[in-house]
């Protein structure tokens, strides 16, 4: 019994591999040898490794010179280093902003595995976050970089313009995570406006939304990291907390406003001195209102991210696909997409697509909701920060938009006076 | 100043246990980093050519010799409608002159890929796959290819034939070639 299997398998294999061969395999009489082809292996490995060393050497000076010597060339010197090595020199691929997505989409579903290269391009600059501040934003970043070598001259936003600006890089944040969790794309890498300038080619649109935002970065400081940057957002977490604080002087503020006036990313806080006296009760009722605020926010921001829910999944290819398969008879009978026709060659049916489909609406519909809360929470927690009052005697950093550009150091009399007292 | 050590604390806690997990992971099961067409789901649509994000797509066509059947009138060298068998362009099935066929002994013809003329355009893969045995198909160059986060062609394929592999195969071969 055994044998006969055998046999059976051994012929229907045979059959298969003459049907597979439509013209017989020749026989060669003049002692011909087959050609031997050469497979190039990926070129990947060293480089991968050298990218992060440059990374921590790099931001290991930053922090040298910001935390520790209060010096801006260093940071024009890796400025320029980064495009051109980051940038121009490796197209920017894979970045830390990019890496969001891979550390996301890892965390959700068990089965991807996130090479360590990626896990380094995401840990490393958080981790130097916690000890020095964004120093990776400074000009380690190829589009930080960038950005802070075209600035010619300042325009100031407005307080409301650049504060309502910066939730953008939380909704980017969360739709970057919506659509890598359920496997539909990497919004990030796509959408990624500096990446056509570094490889000098890619779509049209994409360079063109490039260079108008070089344009604005010439006028106005770091666009890209202040209003578009996801990363950044999460850094500016980390920012608040870190150890080692960048200090504008060591020897005291005369509250002379000039680092104000220097700084490009509306980091550097004015003093104020709140003479509003609240009395108790509107104390309390005031904290009880932000505590109701907050969860309100974040069941707005739930229910409308579930409503839209259904119109984000059509971004998934495996939707757009349905779509088409299922209006097909309305529309175009007899014109076939090249995914239709790749769908129904590989012998797809209908239903096994509806199956697939609801299934991946139903993680939109899920994942959208949680999402959506967050959102809120952000909102919710943004306007409360911009409602609080802090007493601040003399000019102080805002460490979460800070970006350790070092522009204020040599803007400061006080650090002018410590440079004089060196030189005698 | 407490409270900002206890946030540093947790911060670096949380995203170092992350790393943690990953890295795990990562030791436990070969991940797959490369982008790769698996021959037997492509359409042979033409996408590969126009949008990779190198001037000159990282896609070239590969020639499985132990398939090919050597043959005079080879699908994917001659045009469908080609007037005469010769190597005449107008002929020819590639716009780019990257195929190359030599005699071996009657009747028997050896054809083979110059890859720095190759643009990964497919259209020689189509005839060779519907006139012939389906020797010539496409892969990703892996000298050639950036290894985007995102791989452009993977995003626009009409058949999902773009998946990641693993190192240590980091070509789909066809049969005869392992």
């Amino acid at each position: 019994m055994k044998s006969f299997l055998l046999i059976a398998i051994i012929t229907s294999f045979s059959l298969l591999t003459l049907a597979e061969n439509r013209f017989p395999k020749p026989d060669f009489t003049s002692g011909y040898q087959y050609p031997i082809h050469h497979y190039d292996v990926p070129l990947e490995g060293m480089w991968i490794y050298l990218d992060i060393f440059i990374l921590v050497l790099l931001m290991s000076l930053v922090a040298w010179a910001t935390v520790k010597r209060a010096v801006r060339w260093p940071i024009i010197v890796t400025s320029v280093f980064s495009v051109t090595y980051f940038g121009f020199f490796r197209h920017g691929c894979v970045c830390s902003i990019g890496s969001i997505q891979n550390i996301a989409l890892a965390l959700f579903d068990s089965s991807v595995v996130v090479s360590l290269p990626i896990i380094l391009f995401f840990t490393l600059p958080i981790l130097f976050t916690i000890l020095f501040g964004r120093v990776f934003c400074s000009g380690v970043c190829p589009f930080g970089a960038l950005q802070e070598l075209v600035h010619l001259k300042n325009i100031r936003l407005s307080k409301a313009l650049s504060v309502l600006l910066s939730i953008v890089p939380w909704i980017y944040l969360a739709f970057a995570v919506l659509f890598s969790i359920t496997h539909s794309g990497f919004i990030i890498c796509r959408y990624d406006p500096f990446i056509g300038i570094f490889r000098l080619g890619g779509e049209m649109p994409i360079i063109f939304l490039g260079l108008v935002l070089l344009v604005i970065s010439m006028f106005v400081g770091r666009p890209f990291c202040r209003f578009v940057c996801p990363y950044g957002a999460i850094l500016s977490i980390f920012s608040r907390v870190s150890l080692y604080k960048i200090e504008i002087t060591k020897l005291g503020c005369i509250n002379c406003e000039l680092c104000h006036n220097a700084c490009l990313v509306d980091a550097i806080e004015y003093p104020y001195i709140n003479n509003v006296k609240e009395n108790r009760m509107k104390g309390v009722y005031r904290i009880l209102s932000y505590l109701i605020l907050i969860p309100m926010l974040m069941v707005i921001g739930a229910l409308i991210m579930r409503i839209g829910s259904d119109s984000f999944s059509r971004y998934n290819k495996t939707v757009r696909l349905y779509e088409v398969v299922s209006n097909k008879d309305i529309e175009r009978p007899n014109n076939q997409t090249l995914e239709e026709d790749a769908f129904y060659g590989h012998g797809g049916t209908k239903e096994m697509l509806a199956q697939e489909v609801e299934f991946i609406k139903d993680q939109f519909k899920l994942y959208s909701t949680y999402l959506g809360a967050f959102l809120g929470g952000v909102f919710g927690l943004s306007l409360i920060g911009l409602s609080l009052k802090r007493t601040r005697k003399s000019y102080t950093i805002n460490e979460a938009n800070c970006v350790n550009c070092a522009r204020c150091f040599s803007y400061c009399p006080q650090n002018k006076l410590e440079q004089d007292n060196e030189m005698e | 100043m407490f409270l900002r050590n206890v946030g540093a604390l947790i911060a670096g806690g949380s995203v170092l246990s992350v790393v943690g997990v990953l890295s795990s992971r990562l030791f436990a099961q070969q991940g797959d980093y490369f982008w790769q067409i698996d021959p037997n789901k492509c359409t042979q649509c033409g996408r590969c050519e126009k949008s990779c994000v190198l001037p000159i797509s990282a896609v070239k066509c590969i020639h499985a010799v132990k398939v090919c059947g050597y043959c005079d009138y080879c699908g994917g060298y001659f045009r469908q409608n080609a007037k005469n068998l010769t190597t005449g362009a107008e002929n020819l099935i590639c716009p780019t002159g990257a195929i190359q066929r030599k005699f071996v002994e009657d009747p028997y013809f050896e054809y083979a890929i110059n890859e720095s003329l190759c643009n990964g355009c497919a259209k020689c893969v189509k005839g060779c796959t519907s006139f012939g045995n389906g020797s010539l198909y496409l892969q990703i160059k892996q000298d050639l290819c950036k290894n985007c986060n995102e791989c452009e062609i993977a995003r626009v394929c009409p058949s999902n034939a773009i998946k990641r592999v693993e190192l240590k195969i980091p070509y789909v071969l066809k049969g005869g070639e392992e």
